[in-house]
């Protein structure tokens, strides 16, 4: 027994996941995604205010719920809970890269017309903000050797204010846009925390790999 | 004028690097140097106004000539080719600017700071001014996406702002590059999350509040910066009073997390402190923020820590009996103070009266007109939360000077009184006179031992001390003997008197001296115990140990050697009486019928053999061979004490010890037991005379008689056995025949026995006897029990007896060769011959 545990011990520093000195692996990118979404979310909820101020009444009433009208083109961050649970990290991150690249396009769209120096330096801000989240999701999910989705053709906005919309119409899909990127921002977070929390124990995994070792 | 370009010089312009060479070549043209008359030669340079040397120059051909500068140090200087027209006039032909400098060097200590609510801001070390114009570009990029280049200003041309709104939580890589005309370099790249170089704006709002229920803490309360909602946040706080310009810190552990209100604890009471906080994201990475804005707070009164310092003057007054006595005392210092004392409080008693007089007072004195008498007056401050402690002043009684009395002791307390206060007092104890003590220390023993006694005392009472006791003295004596004195230190109360006698009477008493005399105590007798304690003890026990142990070895040694003592004492008197004389049982059959081996298998029974019983006279005329047979009939009890005696031993009786002694053997004995014989036997043994008489008496064939007659067959047996050869002689004669059956089974079987274990031997031994119960010649039976005594007795001996015993047999048999053989083996286990 005793030999058996001295032999584990010798070979220890054999034991390739205890070597944790070179790469920290991707524990802390997901942490700092998780972060940056939550982040998001602090800043989306006043650029949100600001912006449906903005849009004036009824968008800016607190109970204002209209129906999902002509933003069908908009990604869904609304999914059934056992599906989403059913998601592996691969799919997982994929949605969402993919989510945010078309929730960015849009957003740029918004930031042609808005209208104040102010909002629109906001805009900036978060466009550029959720530029930085799609770069540290692909960070993570090359850490975890995913591959990245392709770049949908015809990235550019197609949301441009065109003659089929009315300016009412229009402000609705503002509207929807900003709070599909609050769903979104919600679920991304719950996604991070999953798969930070998956992550994260592989120093736990490793002793309990060892103790079946020796005993 | 001259022409414009009447020459040129290459190169046109320069930037050189420091510490370098640096030639240049001025070509004047043809037509110029003809219409001066001038060659190379003529063409000088100058650098602002002053005249390059000669050895500089060199003249390439009739119209160039260059000059080469070597090490060239920090310059920025016109250099001007001219032409000496005419031997006088100067001609300025070409002119450039050379500026010397260095190439930039790399950038270092490149580092960002985000001050919240503003853009990072991004300064670097620019290293070694270069003399030049260097433009630097901060150069920022993320993983996915590259940033605008970054141009300082102008004015901080080592920092930059990026003018993008920095994202959290994203690194971040950012570089510097440095150009100038000598060269290009960049810095190391730098890559940070920018949340972990942010500088917080500072906390704001700061607020203090105090607690009327704790006069030692103030309740800080701030809002912290917008960047509390990005991440965790630290504090320091620091504080001071308001006078004084140090600041003190609160343990940072104690503000280690995100919070918005502190209570400062361990503050004194009615005191206005300072504070100011500052906050850094919790992990300790970005930069301290600004200090908050300063603000205050006082804490809640408490009660005077302190009492004032108090004290009295007496004025003489003008009304008999009465004094004028002005009170005066000091107002506390805030620190002690505590709060704002709204007045004092005098009360003053009269000495052994419980006459009050209470005054209430704002001011910091009184006056009062008191009588002859001591009084003690108590002082108290007061303030908005309680009084102080009561300062307490003895005013004496007017006549204190007369009355101090001889050998009375007195204390002095001396108070000094300082500027702000009365100091600590110092007492003094003092007698005017003194005197002898009125009464001597009373002395008892504490402890007394065999030599010697400890004495103990108490102090004197104050009382009859009548002056500082300086030592004390202990005289003991016996009845008789001189009385020997002891000086003892006055600081003990304890003594040991060594070197007494002991069982002695003695008696003691004590002085006490002061510096006037002494005076005795009381006689004190004691008197020493004879022994010591544990003495006796210590004696008795271990005599009766040593007495234990010799009786114990006695005895065993009486055991070892009870052959040998035996022989000594109780040596084996023949008892005629014992004879067996088989001739005379008229059942018995011939001898000669047992001396075959074969029949005595075959028949397997003694039936035939005739018993000569003696029991009831044995047993009754020799009571002392009884008590040396004890370890026998322990053994086995169901000897009875038939084989008891010397004659017991004989081969005839030993039948009867067998543990299953059969009724045949009963029979035998019973028809066999009515022998005149007995009588003879009975009074000749006892007196230990075997007289001639006796064996005249039995005149018959008796072996006893034979081997007593014959001496010298001693000789023959081996040494041994040779004290008890007559006695095995005699068995012989009787019985020798019938013993050699079972004997020799008896000694095959001790063969096996030697290497079986003793319980087993044991059992053997007893399964032999059983089966050969019934033809068993006497003597062969009891040699078997003796064995299984001997094994009981001595254990793990047995074996060893056993090989010797075969030993032993195997040497009678090759000695004799005849049925003797059994012989030696009777002889060594002692069957019947110790008895």
């Amino acid at each position: 027994m005793l030999a058996c545990l001295c032999t584990v011990l010798w070979h220890l520093p054999a034991v390739p996941a205890l070597n944790r000195t070179g790469d920290p692996g991707p524990g802390p990118s997901i942490q700092k995604t998780y972060d940056l979404t939550r982040y998001l979310e602090h800043q989306l909820r006043s650029l949100a205010g600001t912006y449906l101020n903005y849009l004036g009444p009824p968008f800016n009433e607190p109970d204002f719920n209209p129906p999902r009208l002509g933003a069908e083109t908009l990604p869904r961050a609304t999914v059934n809970l056992e599906v989403w649970r059913s998601l592996n990290d691969k799919l997982r991150l994929t949605q969402n890269y993919e989510a945010y690249s078309h929730l960015l396009c849009y957003l740029r769209g918004l930031n042609r017309q808005a209208a104040t120096a102010e909002l629109r330096r906001s805009l900036a801000h978060f466009c550029t903000s959720l530029q930085g989240l799609l770069g540290s999701i692909a960070g993570v999910m090359a850490a975890l050797g995913s591959p990245l989705p392709q770049p949908l053709p015809g990235t550019e906005p197609t949301w441009a204010p065109g003659p089929a919309h009315s300016d009412f119409l229009q402000k609705m899909d503002d509207f929807w846009l900003l709070k599909e990127l609050q769903t979104w921002l919600w679920r991304s977070a719950k996604d991070f925390n999953r798969l930070k929390k998956k992550i994260q124990p592989p120093a736990a995994a490793v002793t309990l790999h060892l103790e079946a070792h020796g005993f | 004028e001259l022409l414009h370009s009447c020459g040129h010089i290459n190169p046109p312009s320069a930037v050189v690097q420091c510490g370098s060479n640096f030639t240049a070549v001025c070509v004047v043209k043809e037509e110029c140097m003809d219409f001066f008359h001038v060659n190379a030669n003529y063409i000088y340079w100058k650098t602002s106004h002053f005249t390059i040397p000669k050895e500089q120059y060199t003249i390439i051909n009739k119209t160039a000539s260059s000059v080469t500068f070597t090490n060239i140090g920090l310059l920025n200087t016109h250099l001007t080719c001219n032409v000496l027209t005419f031997g006088q006039i100067e001609q300025n032909v070409y002119g450039i600017t050379i500026i010397s400098g260095f190439p930039p060097e790399k950038p270092k200590n490149l580092d960002c700071i985000v001050d919240e609510g503003k853009k990072m801001l991004c300064h670097w070390d620019p290293g070694r001014e270069t003399h030049l114009e260097t433009n630097f570009t901060l150069k920022s990029e993320w993983a996915t996406e590259k940033f605008a280049d970054c141009k300082p200003k102008h004015d901080a041309p080592s920092s930059c702002v990026l003018d993008y709104t920095i994202v959290y939580f994203v690194n971040i890589e950012v570089w510097v590059e440095a150009e100038n005309a000598l060269g290009k370099t960049k810095s190391d790249h730098i890559n940070f999350d920018p949340v972990d170089k942010v500088k917080p704006s500072a906390p704001r709002n700061l607020s203090v509040s105090n607690s009327e229920e704790l006069s030692s803490i103030l309740k800080l309360a701030w809002s912290n910066p917008y960047f509390k909602t990005v991440a965790r946040l630290k504090y320091n706080i620091q504080y001071r009073t308001k006078d004084a310009s140090v600041w003190s810190q609160i343990p940072c552990e104690d503000t280690a997390s995100t919070r918005s209100s502190f209570t400062v604890q361990d503050l004194k009471p009615f005191t206005e402190y300072v504070f100011r906080i500052r906050c850094i994201k919790a992990d300790g990475k970005g930069y301290w923020s600004d200090w908050s804005q300063e603000a205050s707070g006082i804490t809640y009164e408490d009660r005077p820590s302190k009492t004032p310092s108090f004290w009295y003057k007496i004025e003489p007054s003008h009304v008999h009996a009465y004094r004028s006595v002005l009170l005066i005392w000091k107002t506390l210092p805030p620190f002690k103070a505590n709060g704002k004392i709204l007045d004092f409080e005098v009360t003053l008693t009269r000495w052994k009266s419980s006459q009050l007089q209470n005054y209430t007072v704002n001011d910091t004195k009184l006056r009062v007109n008191l009588t002859n008498d001591r009084y003690i007056a108590t002082l108290t401050a007061r303030n908005l939360v309680g009084r102080s402690d009561a300062s307490v002043l003895t005013i004496p009684a007017f006549d204190f000077q007369g009355n101090l009395t001889e050998s009375k002791c007195y204390l002095i307390t001396v108070t000094p009184v300082y500027a702000d206060g009365p100091g600590s007092s110092e007492s003094i104890k003092a007698y005017l006179k003194q005197a002898p003590p009125s009464k001597g220390p009373t002395v008892r023993t504490k402890k007394v031992g065999k030599n010697e006694a400890v004495l103990e005392w108490d102090q004197l009472p104050v009382d009859v001390q009548n002056g500082f006791i300086r030592n004390y003295t202990i005289f003991y004596r016996t009845n008789v003997g001189n009385e020997t004195a002891v000086n003892v230190d006055s600081s003990h109360t304890e003594y040991t008197l060594s070197s007494l006698t002991s069982d002695t009477l003695y008696m003691v008493r004590m002085a006490a001296y002061t510096d006037e005399g002494g005076k005795d105590g009381p006689e004190f007798t004691f008197t020493t115990p004879k022994f010591a304690q544990g003495e006796i003890e210590a004696i008795v026990v271990p005599v009766c140990l040593a007495f234990l142990l010799t009786t114990l070895l006695g005895v065993l040694f009486c055991f070892n050697k009870r052959d040998l003592i035996k022989k000594h004492i109780w040596p084996n008197v023949p008892d005629p009486s014992k004879s067996h004389i088989a001739q005379w049982s008229p059942h018995t059959p011939p001898r000669h019928n047992f001396s075959s081996k074969n029949q005595m298998y075959s028949d397997g029974n003694f039936t035939d053999v005739s018993v000569v019983e003696i029991e009831a006279n044995v047993k009754k005329s020799f009571p002392d061979d009884l008590k040396s047979l004890d370890l026998f009939k322990k053994e086995k009890p169901s000897t009875e004490g038939h084989s008891s005696g010397i004659g017991g031993s004989s081969c005839m009786s030993s039948s009867r010890p067998s543990i299953s002694s059969s009724d045949e053997t009963e029979s035998a004995q019973n028809t066999s037991s009515t022998i005149q014989y007995s009588t003879v036997v009975h009074s000749g043994y006892r007196h230990q005379v075997p007289s001639v008489q006796v064996f005249s008496r039995s005149e018959s064939t008796q072996p006893l008689l034979d081997s007593e007659e014959r001496p010298e067959d001693l000789q023959l047996v081996d040494h041994n056995a040779d004290d008890i050869l007559p006695r095995q002689q005699y068995f012989k004669q009787n019985c020798s025949q019938q013993e050699t059956n079972p004997d020799i089974s008896h000694f095959e079987q001790s063969k096996q026995v030697s290497s079986v274990n003793e319980e087993d031997f044991v059992r053997l031994q007893q399964q032999q006897i059983s089966n050969h119960i019934s033809q068993s010649c006497g003597s062969g039976q009891m040699k078997m029990f003796q064995e299984v005594s001997a094994a009981d007795a001595f254990g793990s001996g047995t074996e060893g007896q056993i090989e010797r015993f075969q030993t032993v047999g195997m040497e009678a048999a090759i000695d004799e060769g005849t049925p003797k053989s059994y012989l030696p083996q009777t002889v060594r286990q002692g069957g019947y011959m110790p008895q």
